[in-house]
């Protein structure tokens, strides 16, 4: 029984709540182990006592056999404890050598800075786990995948026992993904034990051996993988049983509400043409990369088309301004929640009404504040947003709330075609099943939902027929109806 | 702005006034402006500082810059000693002066324009308070042979001696130090870190108290010494002569390519921003066109120097691939 | 939570107040709480007034306005020159009708300056910093090759009158800042173009994204900020009698100043009218009492930078008063509820 790092009885409660309450938890040498819980499960919490940001109220905590009930943050990097944050922490505008190098230098603490050094450092942690990433580039200028890996070459600089990932691969593209669980499994051949913090319960299966389940700041179960099924996890996850139904559309396919012939535009999408009908929900899917939210972009005005035609209606539509695909009837709940979709410190009920300020203005032409506070609260019960007052700011709210005020804004403009990418990216199991009701519910009262996902399940389970994209065109149109997640998956990584 | 650019852009002008008035490209012509934008140029490399730390511009250079040039003049005045001692004295008392700077900002966590308002109204204020404004029209003869130490000495054809004065040198010298401290030593790289993320920065372990209040010691040093360029110049002390500046200063510097955000910047692009300006007004002088229309032809230039850079900026972002599409 | 944090301001802000009339009041008890000062107070407070919200306007967004001095400056000679050019020499006997002709000459000129900031920033997406520092060297050196440096004078009574009149016994100026900042404030808190303008400060990406049109907005803010500047101009005019290239230059920090007092958060999106009004009342309340002192006015210029920091200090102290007496609210009301639970 060798485990690096072991928890007995912690608890932590802050303000009052109860973060973590009595969980037990244990990492081996060269283990991959994964975290998971929903939002306010204690999963980060957890991170920060073992990190050393955070001390806890009660508890024991071992490293390596030895009592260590105060790790302080500097002294937790002594012992080889180091976490990569989500935000990764880099220096966007120092070279990809430096931001290696950087912490083992400050350690060294040496004046003079000797590059021919620095490229040293960087180079050796980069052969640790054999990538090659150009020394001398920026690393604000890499993708977010060649980041994290420059991000885990940090973390090789120094004596490194225990990596922790948080939610490390939210926004990868495929071979990123690859490429990462890769590195962890080299990682783990050199006795290196990595935590993951993670959502996306697909990768958490295809590498982990062990799975902590946390829920409601306890430990519900720690388990081998080979124990364990999606359902039994979501139901340690969520304490409940969750069954998927499948969407269908509900009586006859209504008029066609868009059709799009032809679109393209340079670099992000070409000869693009398909239907859309009322009542239905027509989903895209395709790796990241293949020009779905380009093409949801070219609707919503944002990055207009070069060339093709858009009819809404029948009409023939020209879009290049948000407003005028506002105008059109076209809304678009964005990929990138937090910066797109919804402005963090204003209150719940102004970004809600954000998209129609021009329909609440009263008789002398200012707005109305009653029409304001009316429209806020009627969206806020439509939509079941749990807030105690319209008032407080949207960043106090989970992020399944949080996407409910974000398709509560565009419902309040009065759709007639809703385009959802990615709804429920980040979301807890239980609320991304209340949007995908929310969703459903639209379309049966007659909208033109389009939806993109990155999670075939939730692609194929919400949709009438899907679209696959690849390298920015449509390749095949499916009817959902007698097709399998698996089989749907089978094709896009075939690139069909 | 691209250093490239800006080069070009220079050398543009250079061409320009030298078909105008030939005497531009003369030895005499380039070391007299050279001497003269030396002050700006030292007190542009601490500004090039504090941009790359990021935040606000700090305004208090100049104030500081005044004060000393009051105290090292007076002070040799009184107890006479060498030219280096009262650099040394100058760079100190500037460091100090910053010191309050930095300390304040760091621990008041306070934007550092706001801060160095007040310490430039302090300094300045105190400054008139203490020496009830007089001039100061005679100054220690140390520094009138500083300023006649000339290097490739020549005489002009009315008969008067010119040569490189020792004052581009010391800004040279400040620009080869700024471009030390921030390529080869770890704190320069540090001002970096955090000027780019400074949670990570903290992160890592830097010591971001110690790096900030050390950008601020330098601005005050290097106002200092080019407090004592100055004197050595005039020769005499008005107190009002170097505040009104700090703007000028600043576009220099943005000119040269420090970005506002924090965390880029350069010693060269800082070099070739002052160099603009130097090479504006003085060709402004030789082509006789009335002093009135410097700031306006100055004005220009800076206008669409950053509109262009900014639109090379929007069509890139504009632009940017995401997909590799097939077909 | 957004409504305690901005009453929080305006309440320190208002005990602050309070506090540097009763030092005044001590300091100066025979010229300070005179009616007399009062007047006086009312007649110099508009003109950082204007030119403190001119630059909150465009703090709002996340940006500043640093030609909002030479803007002013700028009105007041093109002001002049259309006077010139109507009335020639008998400009300071015009009427009324020749003074509003030449007054909409100079205000056009400001909005077209505003225009030419909300351009560069809004289309070309040129950093405000950037694009007003270009605007303001570049309007310094027009205002100086057009004066050539002289002070220009001689104004019509209306004018003048702005300035320098009264009205039912109010200073003028005065009673302009008030319809001013009442239009304001309606400006800003009931239409289309104000709502917008915080959301779009707090995050413009998300504006663009929520159907706002975010070039529109910050061209009209700009428009708007220079229409301060104008304002502040004619105010300048009526009480100096004179316009020069550079009146007002130290103006700029001290509006800065005063945003950064009134609660303004120089990323944008927050922002009260009513906060920028507190601090200014405080900065005229400071500036006059110290000068009734009488005393050295470098001595009082040094003064003015302790108390800035003094102001700072006390933001800063406050700020974690009362997050920790947030702190200490969050926790009792969770107590309060885990006992009835």
């Amino acid at each position: 029984m060798n485990d690096f790092l072991e928890l007995r009885g912690i608890s932590k409660s802050f303000v009052g709540v109860q973060a973590l309450n009595d969980v037990d938890f244990s990492i081996r040498a060269g283990e991959i182990h994964c975290l998971v819980g929903e939002n306010g499960s204690g999963k980060s919490t957890l991170i920060k006592i073992i990190s050393g940001v955070l001390h806890p109220d009660s508890g024991e905590i071992w490293v390596e056999a030895r009592r260590a009930d105060h790790l302080e943050a500097m002294a937790s990097l002594g012992r080889g404890i180091h976490v990569i944050y989500q935000d990764l922490s880099l220096f966007p505008n120092l070279t990809v050598a430096e931001n290696i190098a950087i912490s083992e230098l400050q350690a060294r603490g040496r004046s003079l800075i000797e590059w021919r050094l620095v490229r040293r450092i960087a180079r050796a942690a980069m052969d640790r786990i054999k990538v090659d990433i150009p020394l001398h580039q920026l690393a604000g200028e890499l993708p977010i995948g060649l980041q994290q890996l420059v991000a885990i070459c940090r973390a090789l600089t120094s004596e490194l026992k225990l990596l922790i990932l948080d939610e490390p691969t939210s926004s990868l593209p495929k071979r990123d993904i690859d490429n990462l669980l890769g590195v962890v499994r080299d990682l783990q051949s050199a006795g290196i034990a990595i935590l993951f913090v993670s959502h996306k319960l697909n990768e958490i299966f295809e590498v982990a051996e062990r799975i902590t389940v946390l829920r409601d700041g306890r430990n519900v179960g720690t388990l081998p993988r080979a124990d364990l099924t999606n359902d039994k996890l979501i139901s340690l996850m969520t304490g409940r049983t969750i069954t998927e139904t499948r969407f269908s559309i509900s009586g006859e396919r209504g008029r066609t509400l868009l059709e799009v012939r032809g679109l393209s535009r340079k670099g992000n999408f070409r000869d693009v043409s398909f239907e859309l009908h009322a009542g239905e929900i027509l989903g895209i899917t395709g790796l990241i990369g293949s020009g779905r939210t380009e093409l949801a972009l070219a609707l919503f005005g944002i990055s207009p088309a070069d060339s093709g035609d858009i009819f809404v209606e029948g009409r023939r539509t020209r879009i290049s301004s948000v407003q005028d695909a506002v105008k059109a009837g076209i809304a678009y709940v964005p990929e990138n929640r937090l910066v797109q979709g919804l402005i963090m410190k204003q209150p719940v009920g102004d970004n809600i009404i954000a998209a129609i300020l021009k329909r609440l203005l009263d008789r002398l032409g200012l707005v109305d504040p009653a029409r304001r506070r009316q429209t806020a609260a009627r969206w806020i019960g439509k939509l079941d947003i749990r807030v105690s007052d319209p008032a407080v700011m949207v960043q106090t709210l989970s992020g399944g709330n949080q996407q409910r005020v974000v398709i509560a804004k565009w419902l309040a403009a009065d759709p007639k075609i809703l385009i959802l990418d990615g709804p429920t990216v980040g979301i807890d199991v239980m609320a991304k099943g209340a949007i995908h009701d929310i969703i459903r519910d639209l379309a049966s009262r007659g909208m033109g939902v389009l939806l993109i996902s990155d999670e075939i399940p939730e692609a194929v389970n919400n949709s009438s027929r899907l679209l696959l994209m690849r390298s920015g065109r449509i390749r095949s149109e499916l009817s959902t109806e007698n097709v399998q997640p698996p089989e749907v998956q089978k094709l896009v990584e075939a690139g069909k | 702005m691209n250093e490239t650019y800006l080069a070009v852009l220079i050398l543009l002008i250079c061409v320009i006034i030298s078909v105008a008035n030939p005497s531009f490209l003369t030895a005499e012509n380039i070391f007299g402006f050279l001497k003269s934008s030396s002050m700006l140029g030292i007190m542009a490399v601490g500004t090039l500082f504090v941009l790359i730390l990021g935040g606000t511009p700090d305004v208090s250079f100049t104030a500081i810059a005044q004060v000393v040039e009051y105290a090292v003049t007076v002070m040799t005045l009184a107890w006479g000693g060498n030219i280096v001692l009262a650099i040394i004295v100058a760079g100190l008392l500037g460091a100090v002066m910053g010191l309050v700077n930095g300390i304040v900002i760091h621990y008041f966590r306070v934007p550092t324009i706001i801060v160095t308002i007040a310490t430039f109204n302090i300094y300045f204020g105190m400054m008139y308070v203490i020496t009830g404004g007089k001039l100061i029209n005679n100054v220690h003869p140390m520094l009138k042979q500083f300023s006649a130490v000339m290097l490739f000495p020549a005489t002009s054809r009315i008969g008067s001696l010119y040569g490189l004065t020792l004052h581009p040198l010391i800004w040279l010298g400040a620009l080869v130090l700024g471009w030390f401290i921030l390529r080869r030593t770890f704190l320069g790289r540090s001002i970096c870190a955090m000027g780019g993320n400074e949670t990570a920065a903290e992160r890592v372990g830097i010591r971001t108290m110690l790096t900030r209040v050390f950008v601020f010691c330098f601005v005050g040093f290097l106002s200092g010494i080019a407090a004592v360029v100055h004197v050595s110049i005039v020769q005499s002390v008005v107190p009002n002569i170097i505040v009104g500046k700090e703007l000028a200063v600043i576009a220099a510097v943005v000119i040269g390519g420090a970005s506002v955000f924090g965390g880029r910047g350069t010693l060269t692009g800082t070099f070739l921003g002052v160099l603009l300006f130097a090479v504006m007004n003085n060709g402004l002088t030789l082509m006789n066109i009335s002093s009135y229309w410097n700031d306006v032809t100055i004005g220009v230039v800076i206008t669409l120097a950053v509109t262009i850079s900014a639109y090379q900026q929007l069509r890139q972002t504009r632009r940017r691939v995401n997909v590799k599409v097939e077909g | 939570m957004k409504g305690m944090r901005r009453a929080s301001t305006e309440r320190s802000l208002l005990i602050i107040l309070v506090g540097i009339v009763i030092l005044m009041t001590i300091l100066n008890p025979k010229r300070f709480p005179t009616v007399r000062n009062l007047i006086s107070m009312s007649y110099q407070l508009p003109i950082i007034a204007f030119l403190s919200i001119g630059m909150m306007i465009t703090m709002l967004s996340g940006g500043i306005n640093l030609a909002i001095v030479a803007t002013a400056n700028f009105t007041g000679i093109v002001t002049v020159l259309f006077l010139k050019a109507m009335a020639g020499a008998g400009a300071a006997d015009a009427g009324v009708g020749v003074a509003l002709a030449a007054m909409a000459g100079g205000l056009v000129a400001a909005l077209l300056v505003g225009a030419l900031m909300g351009y560069l920033i809004a289309w070309i997406e040129v950093p405000a910093i950037l694009a007003t520092l270009g605007v303001l060297t570049l309007l310094g050196g027009v205002n100086v090759v057009i004066t050539r440096g002289y002070t220009l004078s001689g104004f019509p009574a209306f004018l003048l009158g702005i300035g320098n009149g009264t009205l039912w016994g109010i200073p003028m100026p005065f009673l302009i800042l008030i319809v001013v900042c009442l239009i304001l404030a309606v400006i800003l808190n009931r239409t289309v173009f104000g709502v917008s303008l915080y959301l779009l400060g707090s995050n413009p990406v998300a504006a663009r994204f929520s159907n706002i049109n975010v070039r529109s907005v910050l061209m009209r803010e700009y428009i708007l900020s220079a229409f301060f500047s104008a304002l502040t101009a004619f105010i300048m005019m009526g009480q100096l009698n004179s316009v020069k290239a550079n009146y007002a230059e130290s103006f700029l920090l001290v509006s800065v100043l005063a945003c950064f007092l009134g609660g303004v958060d120089p990323f944008g999106g927050a922002g009260k009218l009513s906060g920028m009004v507190l601090a200014v009342v405080i900065l005229q309340l400071i500036s006059t009492g110290v000068n009734l002192l009488r005393m050295d006015p470098f001595f009082i210029q040094a003064m003015w930078g302790f108390i800035i920091i003094v102001l700072v200090a006390v933001n800063h102290v406050s700020a974690r008063w009362r997050e920790a007496r947030r702190m200490r609210a969050v926790r009792s009301a969770q107590e309060r509820a885990a006992d009835k639970g």
